[in-house]
């Protein structure tokens, strides 16, 4: 008995004779399988209700009458739902083509004239249920987490490569304006924010971004921290003037937004363990006071406490992403445990050149556009059926092509 | 009517003492526990100045390993150099070992000091020692953290390490350690003198020396901080130590009072 949450299986009974097809459908019902039993006469309205609802097991009788055969059937419930099983019902089991059957769906055969009652084809339908609800429940699990991946991946790679994650720390609007405000009121030149970022494990083990006034990426080529000057003013513990920069030679090099500065202001933002940002003010007219030291130190303070907000946010964002990729993980690991890869969506259409070398070919084949675009769209569209069904879809197409063929040779007479 | 103590202190000559040609730092192992210590920047400095110096020893703490990284003569930020420069100004002759607590990080905890005092004090047997860095109060709250900070200090006292250790710039308005632990060690604070070897005795708020705040080398060297005045009042001590190597930290610092009370007789 399926459960309540779980889909309902639909069972398609498909017999001309209208006494066998209530029979079955009496049985069905009566049994309370929990499936929902759809009856159909012929092949057309069987298709007709295949439109219309997933088939999950189908009860086919052998000849249906005016031409038509399960097998048939069989074949095109096949291209609705790839994954239907067939009982067959035959008063000829000996005639049957088991191999073709067998790889067509059909898992089971009664025969009408010797071992079918209420039993006996319970029995069978019941046995084929064991074995179509778990299958199932696997493929809508399968498409849960296909679903589930697809919204994951498209999202994923969108967040990861946004450029605040890929900064040491986001620089937060108010840091910005923290920058002009000192600038204006030390009357500075201009300033920059240094922001260094230090991991062992990682290569390059350290970044360093440089933002100006503006909160603009400096686009620069920089020297390594433990030879500038935003390297001293970290363990000098206070806000530090140099009001003789190009001077103040020896263990230290002057990255190049500092080249030509004749004064420099600079304080540490303590923000937390291997992030380091720094505060540069430059060229004071008459060179900063220690005023401007003290208003540059407890700016410093306030921006530690804002970059140390903004990190925080970022850790959080870091983290959701870690867990949304660990979930992605988690769920291919599902899908192996489940027996196989998760379903990749269709692939996308072959690159435009090489459709158009297609078209070329085919155009100077066929001497006309028209024919030549039609002629591509319905490979590309056997390429997707068979990318979306596999090898049966393409000899099933192979099999209509085929009957077309002859059905339009027969009517053209050639 | 001058007492005995007085005919002490007339002998005192600070000029002679502390300007003697011997006084080098000769023999002297000091530690720098800082940022690194780039060692052909100072050999080339002092090559150029005639004078040549001993290559600089160190090894680079960080937190999960017992034993230090080799030192590969580079610092982590220029901080340290213009520390090992202003001793090295003033005691050229001494063994120089960097301890660099800051590593590639560019951040030290308390547990690293710790190691490297004690790594300096019982595996290089440096008689001296330099900390011009401190850790806030409000950054050592932890009780047992201090007393362990503590306990390595008293380790470095009873051992006759002399510890300088350099004030908050902020100081007293910010209280740091190890310099607020300063009976067992020499706490400096900044005053700008005009010569280098001048210091003086100004207890504030636990903080008992000032020597001179202004470096030689690097960009912030000219800006006045504790972290140049710890390093001269080392020298100084080196360049005694190179005379009588067995003082004391009790006996250097009475010396350095007197020094102080010569000078400013003087």
């Amino acid at each position: 008995m399926a459960k309540a949450d779980e889909p309902v299986e639909t069972i398609l009974i498909v017999d001309d004779e209208e006494p066998v097809r209530r029979t079955f459908q009496e049985w069905l019902e009566g049994a309370g399988l929990g499936c929902q039993v759809l009856a159909a006469p012929d092949a057309e309205r069987a298709l007709d209700l295949a439109n219309r609802a997933a088939i999950d097991l189908a009860v086919l009788d052998w000849h249906l009458g005016a031409g038509d055969d399960g097998l048939q059937l069989l074949q095109d419930l096949y291209a609705f739902h790839p994954n239907v099983i067939a009982i067959m019902v035959t008063g000829y089991a000996n005639q049957a083509t088991p191999l073709d059957a067998m790889r067509m769906g059909v898992r089971d055969y009664l025969d009408k004239n010797h071992d079918l009652s209420r039993e006996t084809f319970l029995q069978a339908v019941k046995k084929q249920l064991a074995l179509i609800r778990p299958a199932k429940r696997a493929r809508s699990l399968q498409q849960s987490l296909l679903a589930f991946r697809q919204a994951v991946e498209k999202i994923l790679p969108l967040v990861q490569s946004a450029a605040a994650l890929n900064d040491p720390v986001p620089l937060p609007d108010a840091i910005r304006g923290l920058m002009r405000f000192l600038i204006q009121v030390t009357e500075a030149k201009d300033g920059v924010l240094l922001v260094r970022h230090y991991d062992s494990t990682k290569t390059p083990a350290e970044t360093i971004r440089v933002y100006d006034s503006g909160g603009k990426n400096l686009e620069v080529t920089l020297l390594p921290f433990a030879r500038s000057v935003a390297g001293t003013v970290i363990s000098l513990q206070q806000a530090a003037v140099s009001n003789d920069l190009q001077k103040a030679t020896w263990a230290f090099d002057l990255q190049p937004f500092e080249k030509g500065r004749r004064c420099v202001l600079a304080a540490h933002l303590p923000v937390a363990s291997g992030l380091q940002a720094v505060l540069e003010l430059f060229d004071k007219p008459d060179g900063f006071t220690p005023n401007d030291q003290l208003l540059a130190s407890a700016a410093a303070e306030l921006g530690a406490d804002l970059l140390r907000q903004a990190l925080g946010r970022k850790q959080t964002e870091q983290l959701l992403i870690d867990s949304v990729s660990a979930a992605l993980a988690a769920s291919e690991h599902v899908s192996q445990s489940l027996g196989g890869a998760v379903e990749r969506p269709l692939e996308q259409p072959p690159p435009e050149q090489v459709l158009d070398q297609l078209r070329q070919g085919l155009r100077a084949a066929a001497g006309d556009d028209a024919h030549a675009d039609l002629s591509l769209r319905m490979a590309e569209a056997i390429r997707v059926l068979a990318r979306r069904h596999g090898r049966p879809a393409l000899e099933h197409c192979l099999t209509l092509i085929d009957n077309v063929g002859r059905l339009l040779d027969k009517a053209t007479g050639n | 009517m001058p007492d005995v103590f007085d005919e002490i202190f007339a002998l005192l000559d600070p000029e002679r003492l502390l300007r003697d040609p011997r006084a080098t730092g000769e023999g002297v192992r000091l530690a720098v526990l800082d940022s690194g210590v780039e060692r052909a920047v100072l050999e080339e400095k002092f090559r150029q100045s005639g004078q040549s110096i001993l290559p600089v020893e160190g090894g680079i703490f960080i937190a999960d390993r017992a034993e230090p990284l080799p030192y590969e003569g580079k610092q982590s930020t220029p901080h340290g150099t213009t520390v090992a420069d202003i001793i090295l100004t003033l005691a050229p002759r001494v063994q120089l070992f960097s301890a660099d607590i800051f590593g590639p990080q560019g951040s030290c905890e308390v547990d690293i000091v710790i190691k490297a005092l004690h790594w300096a004090i019982d595996v290089w047997h440096c008689k001296v020692i330099n900390l011009s860095l401190g850790v806030t109060e409000q950054r050592l709250q932890q009780l047992p953290k201090r007393q362990q900070f503590l306990r390595a200090v008293e380790d470095g006292y009873y051992k006759d390490v002399l510890i300088f250790a350099a004030a908050h710039n902020d100081h007293p308005l910010t209280r740091s350690y190890p310099a607020l632990f300063s009976p067992p060690l020499i706490s400096v604070d900044k005053k700008l003198f005009a010569d280098p070897l001048q210091f003086a005795y100004e207890l504030c708020d636990q903080v008992e020396f000032q020597a001179h705040g202004r470096g030689y080398l690097g960009p912030f060297a000219q800006e006045p901080a504790t972290s140049w005045a710890a390093p001269h009042l080392a020298g100084i001590a080196a360049r005694l130590l190179s005379l009588r190597p067995q003082l004391k930290p009790f006996e250097m610092k009475a010396i350095l009072y007197w020094l102080f009370q010569a000078q400013k007789k003087q």
